[in-house]
């Protein structure tokens, strides 16, 4: 390794690092400039005059907090319905062979090629006929149907990954197949686990479509629907609180990364065949 | 979501709508009042009737004043209790038709002639012509009325609407020495000249922002005869013609020949030329009306600017009207109450409070009128509001797949022309031949 690999390699990454961060901190910025700053010609990240308006008028215009907790509960929802439905399907989508995985296989597939416009209308008539239009429990149901298929496909790879040898292990040692399941593959799956839930949950919490659609009351809006309602018509942004309510909405989805990054990670350092 | 994957909602809705309207058991196409007889005269339900009206009001002051007028039909009307449902108008079609076909669309709908027409065409609106006073028919202009007719039904009330003004820096146009213009209309020569006049080392004439220019030249194009389409409905037929190559023909010899429009705003949107205008980077910038209040409150201090006067056309100073507008849904709990409301909020008074909050121009003249004595004409206000007289309906309007025509084939056209890789003839070739690929 040449000396300047190692200080070339942070650079890249500084780099890259930097244009993946660059939008936030114009975002970051913008939601703290006027409304006269953000549409003059000066390009400056620091504000000229830190103006904190935008954020209370976020808040209390357009119900920002509300939504946020229907997203919260929405998001965490759907997480926590996909992963414990699609931990069980996934290990017999990996392990066990037959007319049903194929099935299985075929009816993911199948689902991941219909577009959302679909079938919008039908899901809106039997929701409605289920009362459940207008209702955070509908939309939990509807991303968890959705986000189902592909998450399932996600995890049963992360499966197909572990070394059956080791559950073969562990049975002739003794341990019944729930034994082997909770000690041996579970701690082992836990960074596919970790990323199924990080996709299921960025999936809800950033979902506009059908929450547009079936959410009718704004009391039920979603951070989504509400963030859009700051573009109004005949091309009118109100840009400053658009970006202050961005910035507020970023921050429970970057808590929720923070902890789960962690996990993810001490998932990968768990390990399983040692030398 | 863009306007193909809308449109292929709408398609999908169609059939969805056919099974549900089996199953519908709303209103009835027949008011129950006598026709002609005004809506605010319905009689007082002898049942509480709780109606939901959708508004798409984004403004501070505009949510202020629908909540205002709201508050006040509530208050004089126990009996018709009504609940604003606030929208965005981002995906607001999708979601009215997902709405109408699951048969939970709400009684009021606020949204704009071009983009509710559809509604009415697959029967989903309340004809309204019988309960609109003729007080409120003979204040709004034909054209006007034109644009939310169909089938000679009147489908929605009107009620704000905007059109394209010259803005201009005062001080860099006293400077070149060009005069201000008086009188009701400024001709597009006399524009020319001003825009060519204005143009210095130090900064353009005109920034014109034409990112999409189709909506731009299709309402401006009237002016000069442009009506681009024949016919109706399934029935129409793009027509290029002279009327219609004009503007973008002068726009191009401003760009190429004049040198007076800084070439760069040809690529951006309107609202991202307005900070070059700021800056002084050239001395006029073609805008919607409603800029006016966005330019009133973020111009630098000292900025002088004045809003010129209609811009006049080879044939007229039309523009095309799209009102924002009020509809009733025709399964609503009770049309009759639905349309008292609707009329009751396009009261001159109510809509003066809305547009002036939203900026834009009042379809009523009565309406106008309040705004040009409240506001004594300051901001560009009188101009604005005369322009308003221009408005007509235009062809486009009420042509099936228009918005399908104009996001895939003419705003890239419209572009292509504007980046000099096309002439008026391969314009006018890929305008008409792109109808016809699209209605193949």
């Amino acid at each position: 390794m040449g000396r300047f690999t190692k200080p070339g390699q942070y650079l890249l990454l500084f780099a890259y690092l930097i244009f993946l961060g660059f939008p936030l901190l114009w975002l970051a910025s913008a939601a703290f400039k006027s409304s006269a700053e953000l549409n003059s010609l000066r390009v400056n990240l620091i504000p000229v005059e830190w103006h904190f308006a935008n954020f209370p008028e976020a808040l209390a215009k357009q119900g920002l907090i509300r939504s946020g907790m229907n997203s919260a509960i929405v998001s965490l929802s759907t997480t926590i319905l996909v992963i414990v439905v699609s931990i069980p399907a996934a290990y017999a989508l990996a392990r066990f062979k037959g007319r049903l995985r194929t099935l299985g296989v075929g009816w993911i597939l199948t689902s991941q090629v219909f577009p959302v416009i679909l079938i919008i209308i039908p899901l809106f008539i039997i929701l409605k006929n289920l009362n459940l239009v207008d209702s955070l429990l509908g939309l939990i149901l509807v991303y968890t149907t959705y986000t189902m298929p592909f998450a399932l496909w996600m995890l049963q790879g992360f499966v197909a990954a572990i070394p059956k040898d080791l559950e073969e292990a562990g049975a002739i040692d003794g341990a019944s197949r729930f034994k082997v399941l909770k000690e041996i593959v579970f701690p082992l799956l836990m960074p596919g686990i970790v990323a199924t839930a990080m996709f299921a949950f960025v999936s809800a919490w950033n979902e506009f479509f059908f929450a547009l659609v079936l959410i009718q009351t704004p009391d039920n809006y979603t951070l989504p629907i509400t963030l859009k309602m700051f573009v109004g018509g005949e091309g009118k942004v109100a840009l400053g609180p658009l970006a202050a309510g961005a910035v507020m909405a970023a921050i429970p989805s970057l808590v929720f990364f923070a902890i789960m990054q962690r996990k993810l990670t001490s998932g990968l350092l768990a390990g399983a065949v040692k030398g | 979501m863009n306007k193909r994957t809308s449109q292929l909602l709408a398609l999908v809705g169609v059939g969805a709508l056919a099974l549900s309207a089996c199953t519908s058991t709303g209103g009835s196409t027949t008011p129950e009042d006598t026709p002609g007889e005004a809506a605010s005269s319905a009689p007082a339900p002898t049942e509480k009737v709780e109606l939901t009206f959708q508004s798409l009001s984004d403004q501070p002051g505009a949510i202020a004043a629908t909540e205002e007028v709201v508050k006040e039909w509530n208050d004089e009307n126990p009996m018709v209790q009504v609940t604003i449902v606030p929208a965005g108008w981002d995906g607001v079609y999708d979601k009215l038709v997902t709405q109408f076909a699951g048969g939970a669309a709400p009684d009021v709908i606020h949204y704009e002639a071009g983009s509710v027409i559809p509604f009415a065409l697959d029967g989903y609106l309340a004809d309204l012509t019988p309960y609109i006073s003729d007080d409120l028919k003979a204040d709004v202009s034909e054209g006007v009325w034109e644009s939310v007719t169909v089938n000679d039904q009147i489908i929605a009330v009107p009620t704000e609407l905007q059109s394209y003004m010259v803005f201009a820096n005062t001080k860099l146009l006293e400077e070149a020495g060009v005069s201000m213009p008086e009188g009701d209309t400024l001709k597009w020569a006399d524009f020319r000249d001003m825009a060519k006049q204005a143009t210095t080392d130090a900064h353009a004439g005109l920034g014109w922002g034409l990112k999409s220019p189709t909506a731009t030249f299709l309402s401006l194009g009237l002016g000069n005869g442009g009506y681009f389409f024949e016919g109706e409905g399934d029935d129409a037929k793009v027509m290029i013609g002279e009327g219609e190559l004009t503007l973008p023909k002068e726009i191009m010899a401003m760009n190429n020949e004049d040198k007076s429009i800084e070439t760069s705003t040809l690529t951006q949107s309107g609202g991202d030329v307005l900070a070059g205008f700021y800056a002084g980077n050239y001395a006029m910038t073609v805008q919607g009306s409603f800029q006016a209040a966005n330019i009133a409150k973020d111009a630098p201090a000292g900025f002088e600017w004045v809003v010129l006067p209609a811009l006049e056309g080879t044939e007229s100073a039309a523009q095309s009207a799209n009102p924002q507008t009020l509809s009733v849904n025709i399964d609503s709990t009770s049309v009759d109450q639905a349309a008292a409301f609707a009329t009751y909020f396009t009261n001159a008074e109510n809509m003066a409070a809305l547009n002036m909050a939203d900026a834009l121009i009042p379809a009523s003249k009565a309406a106008r009128d309040l705004i040009a004595e409240q506001t004594g004409g300051e901001d560009g206000w009188t101009q604005i509001l005369k322009s308003g007289e221009f408005l007509e309906s235009a062809p486009f309007m009420k042509v099936t797949n228009y918005t399908q025509w104009k996001d895939t084939v003419a705003t890239p056209a419209f572009q292509k022309f504007l980046a000099g890789q096309t002439d008026a003839d391969g314009l006018s070739k890929d305008l008409t031949d792109g109808w016809d690929q699209i209605n193949r």
